[in-house]
């Protein structure tokens, strides 16, 4: 510690700290108004249940084949469909866990975004299980909560969002993004939209990086962390949104503070458009 | 090792014992003296309510700081969509005349949002780098970061070598 802090600490030290006038005695009450109850042991697992009807899938942004589609009606020229929803909970009445995915079919891609959408939710449930048995077993509190959306279902493209928030004492929220390129049957991440030569990840982080002073400079309320941002993950999460437009999706935390929630960047075209495969 | 889940009244004496530091961080954090408050009033009942999830008593005040940085960060996610442009990022300093110099707060109060929890909880609480990543959810790295951008930023402000 150099001279400067010990000097800081010092003052931090002798100068009076100005709180608000009655603030401790709020405190005080509030503490004195707390109700202490009993805790509850009593544990439910209900584990994995194929459910015909899912309870709170939302979806926003989404065309009307999507909509049929996550009403399991079957649509005209479609290849991806919702079959079922897969539904996990928990709760002992201190930890608890709600995650509802979709089962997609009708073609390869759907097939293989389903497995892999099963297996990220059974490595979240793996976790959340193993940090409530050993991590914090009967003391702790954890939570987790996973929901999807499908972002679109146009004749060529399928995106299908899965959200999850694990809580202890606040969340902390992430998605992974699913793309299915119908045309092709493909199952698509971000780097297969690039020509292998092409220097994508670069373009993108500098972009990325731009946008964030730029908004920082614009709004003081606006906060990043660009000195700590180094580069996008080559397969970075994204989407198109309803103009076709390149959006980049960051975790929270990862790049701004929580404050921040996830922070999305919508990359103009002409950043990246030779750097497309042909 | 785990311990006995504190009553309410250890947990009360607890939070008593750190609530000029709970007010701070909070106030580090936010824009105004009500909205701390009541991120610290929320933090209590949050905390009390999973008071089970604390496992070394010890370790109560990081704990109960890492609760309420999180109620502080739901008030801004809330509040993201409401800008007050006259109370965000680096405020000014204070007009104080020549004689009468910045105290430590209202030089920290100045800080650029991102620097004043790290820099409070580094000089006044005296929590490590360590402690101060748990408790506001980032990389010891940037805690670092931040304490070097705010120290460099104090010394300005407080014309201190």
């Amino acid at each position: 510690m150099d001279r400067f802090d010990e000097m800081m600490k010092e003052r931090a030290k002798n100068e009076p700290f100005p709180l608000p006038e009655g603030y401790a005695g709020r405190v005080f009450a509030a503490c004195a108004s707390l109700e202490e109850k009993e805790p509850r042991h009593s544990r439910r697992w209900a584990g994995w249940a194929a459910a015909v009807l899912a309870l709170f899938i939302t979806v926003p942004n989404v065309s009307p084949t999507a909509a049929a589609a996550m009403a399991e009606v079957p649509v005209l020229g479609a290849i991806v469909r919702v079959v079922t929803f897969r539904n996990y909970t928990y709760d002992d009445g201190q930890h608890s866990a709600d995650v509802t995915v979709p089962e997609l079919a009708g073609s390869g891609a759907a097939l293989e975004v389903s497995d892999q959408v099963r297996a990220y939710t059974d490595r979240l449930i793996a976790r959340f299980e193993e940090t409530c048995e050993k991590e914090l077993g009967e003391e702790g509190y954890l939570g987790l909560d996973v929901s999807s959306t499908v972002v679109t279902d146009s004749d060529t493209w399928f995106t299908l969002r899965v959200d999850a928030v694990e809580t202890r004492a606040s969340g902390y929220e992430f998605s992974r993004f699913y793309h299915i390129d119908k045309a092709t049957d493909r199952v698509v991440t971000l780097r297969d939209l690039f020509r292998e030569d092409a220097d994508y990840v670069t373009v993108l982080s500098d972009e990325v990086r731009r946008q964030m002073e730029e908004r920082m400079a614009e709004n003081v309320e606006v906060s990043y962390f660009p000195e700590e941002f180094t580069a996008i993950d080559p397969a970075q999460n994204f989407y198109f949104d309803a103009d076709g437009e390149l959006v980049l999706v960051f975790d929270e935390y990862t790049i701004a503070p929580g404050s921040m929630g996830m922070p999305e960047f919508t990359i103009p075209a002409d950043v990246y458009e030779t750097l497309l495969k042909k | 090792m785990t311990q006995a889940v504190l009553d309410k009244e250890a947990f009360s004496a607890q939070v008593i014992a750190c609530q000029e530091t709970m007010f701070r961080t909070a106030r580090a954090i936010l824009r105004s003296d009500e909205d701390a408050e009541d991120a610290v009033q929320e933090a209590i009942c949050t905390a009390f309510a999973h008071r089970d999830s604390l496992r070394e008593a010890e370790k109560f005040k990081p704990w109960i700081l890492r609760i309420l940085a999180n109620k502080c960060y739901d008030v801004c996610r809330k509040r993201r969509s409401t800008v007050d442009l006259d109370a965000a990022g680096e405020l000014p300093a204070p007009e104080t005349d020549h004689v009468q110099r910045l105290t430590l707060w209202q030089a920290v109060l100045s800080l650029h949002d991102d620097l004043r929890a790290p820099v409070a909880l580094f000089y006044y609480d005296g929590l490590s780098i360590r402690e101060i990543s748990r408790v506001l959810g980032i990389s010891e790295a940037a805690v670092k970061t931040r304490l070097s951008r705010g120290r460099a930023r104090l010394r300005q402000l407080l014309d201190e070598k």
